[in-house]
């Protein structure tokens, strides 16, 4: 299968969060309880109920007042993803679209990924003591159906397709905003599948990091420490296989008294 | 094979050698579902657990059971294996121990040879990295993301480091130095292994008179 890339322009969002809402009926994710904190996003963040989250941050404008800034907060589905490398039961795995999906049978609970994911996507659920997180609709796309949250999407913010359409969708655009708008996610981590077209500076949005990074700690873990655990004991047991061999066993008589045994 | 015969002196307690085998089968426990969940090659080990999120489980588990040992090894082996004997110490690892080359004369040592002192420091340093790393994986709520990473690669390097001194201590406590493995096992062993391995030891009991030598029938 080909590569596929969900591009969310935010130039063309309104807010309306119907992909929010279409989200959870796919994956039968219940409601939360809506909490007033003086803003229309709703809830905060995240949670193993809300794979998908449209944020609202208010920036102010000059003359121009106050301006409301969107985003679909989601899982960003990594080239490079760090919570895959992570994984320690193959629970969390690159499909054959490039996603990035989640056997959630298989999930130990261990929360690393949790920890390295520089998006903070993956969310731990206590109760059933395993994480959650948006898979871009797996089930869908293994029958060749766009996501829920495309699928609902009403003015064209949310689109989906194979990666080279894609781009060429993505440099049309980008033209089209004549410098209004710029491209997030194809910079680093490998290039995400889930792409913004954002009218803002990316500083300008609450919880989106500026140089997403699979963590130095996780490399170093992965590429360094992993293999030197069975490397270090193995040369050093192919050591003393050859100290054997050459030097032979201590002997322990050569200082006694002859008749000790 | 009899690994007891009479006239052979008691070099450890009872209590020391239930100690290390408390140590011992933790650490191992601890190593086999560790590696388990760290190489995705060995995930297989969790099959006779009955899952990956047992291992943990038990991993998790293991880790409680080790602190427990730990502790009681200090309490145990501090005396002896912490402290050392200068300058004999040195020698005696500038000449390898005499286990590397021919050395004519090595400097006498007592209970534990400078090798073993640091085998036990290593235990108790990588010991205690491991148990404040794993406890930090285990509950990462409240702390910083940069800080748990830390742990994790902390832990993993805790397995690069105690890994190759345990192939070592396997080795030497069996067929690298005969007569040792009998120690751990029933207490006691040669008369010759002691003037070879911990003569000063030796020569300290002999003195006081509180050797104590095996009068049994040897089976």
């Amino acid at each position: 299968m080909s590569q596929k890339i969900k591009l969310y322009d935010a130039t063309k969002c309104t807010g309306c969060r119907g992909c929010q809402l279409a989200c959870k009926q796919w994956n039968s994710l219940p409601a939360g309880q809506t909490e007033n904190h003086g803003s229309y996003q709703n809830p905060q963040t995240l949670n193993p109920s809300t794979w998908l989250l449209i944020r609202f941050d208010e920036i102010a404008a000059g003359d121009d007042g106050v301006k409301w800034l969107f985003r679909k907060d989601s899982c960003m589905h990594c080239s490079d993803a760090a919570c895959v490398i992570a994984c320690p039961s193959g629970a969390l795995f690159h499909t054959s679209h490039g996603t990035v999906a989640l056997d959630q049978k298989k999930c130990i609970g261990c929360k690393q990924c949790t920890i390295v994911c520089p998006f903070g996507v993956p969310q731990y659920d206590p109760g059933t003591e395993k994480v959650a997180k948006c898979d871009m609709c797996f089930s869908r796309l293994e029958n060749n159906l766009e996501p829920a949250c495309v699928k609902a999407c009403p003015t064209g913010a949310l689109q989906f397709g194979e990666a080279g359409e894609m781009r060429e969708v993505i440099k049309d655009r980008l033209a089209a905003l004549g410098g209004e708008g710029r491209l997030y996610g194809d910079q680093f981590v490998g290039g995400t599948h889930l792409l913004y077209i954002l009218p803002a500076d990316p500083r300008q949005y609450s919880g989106l990091p500026i140089r997403p990074q699979v963590p130095a700690a996780l490399s170093t873990w992965k590429d360094i420490l992993k293999p030197l655990a069975l490397l270090a004991p193995g040369a050093v047991l192919a050591g003393t296989f050859f100290h054997y061999l050459t030097k032979g066993p201590k002997d322990v008589t050569e200082y006694g008294r002859k008749g000790d045994s | 094979m009899l690994l007891i015969k009479k006239g052979m002196v008691k070099v450890s307690t009872t209590f020391e050698r239930l100690v290390h085998w408390y140590l011992a089968l933790s650490c191992l426990l601890l190593l086999v579902t560790g590696l388990g969940m760290m190489f995705h090659s060995f995930n297989f080990v969790s099959v006779p657990f009955g899952g990956l999120k047992n291992l943990k489980l038990v991993h998790n588990g293991s880790g409680l059971i080790f602190i427990s040992a730990l502790f009681l090894a200090v309490v145990t082996w501090w005396k002896d294996a912490a402290s050392l004997d200068l300058p004999n110490d040195l020698e005696w690892l500038k000449k390898g121990g005499g286990y590397l080359w021919k050395v004519d004369h090595l400097p006498e040592t007592g209970k534990y040879n400078p090798g073993q002192k640091i085998f036990f420091m290593v235990v108790v340093v990588v010991g205690l990295m491991m148990i404040g790393s794993g406890l930090l994986m285990w509950r990462p709520e409240g702390w910083s993301r940069d800080l748990i990473n830390l742990m994790y690669a902390l832990h993993a390097l805790g397995v690069v480091l105690l890994l190759p001194f345990i192939v070592v201590h396997l080795y030497l406590g069996t067929v690298g130095v005969p007569g040792s493995a009998a120690i751990v096992l029933t207490g006691y062993t040669t008369k010759a292994w002691c003037l070879s391995q911990c003569p000063k030891w030796l020569r300290k009991k002999e003195k006081e008179g509180s050797l104590e030598y095996y009068t049994g029938n040897g089976d």
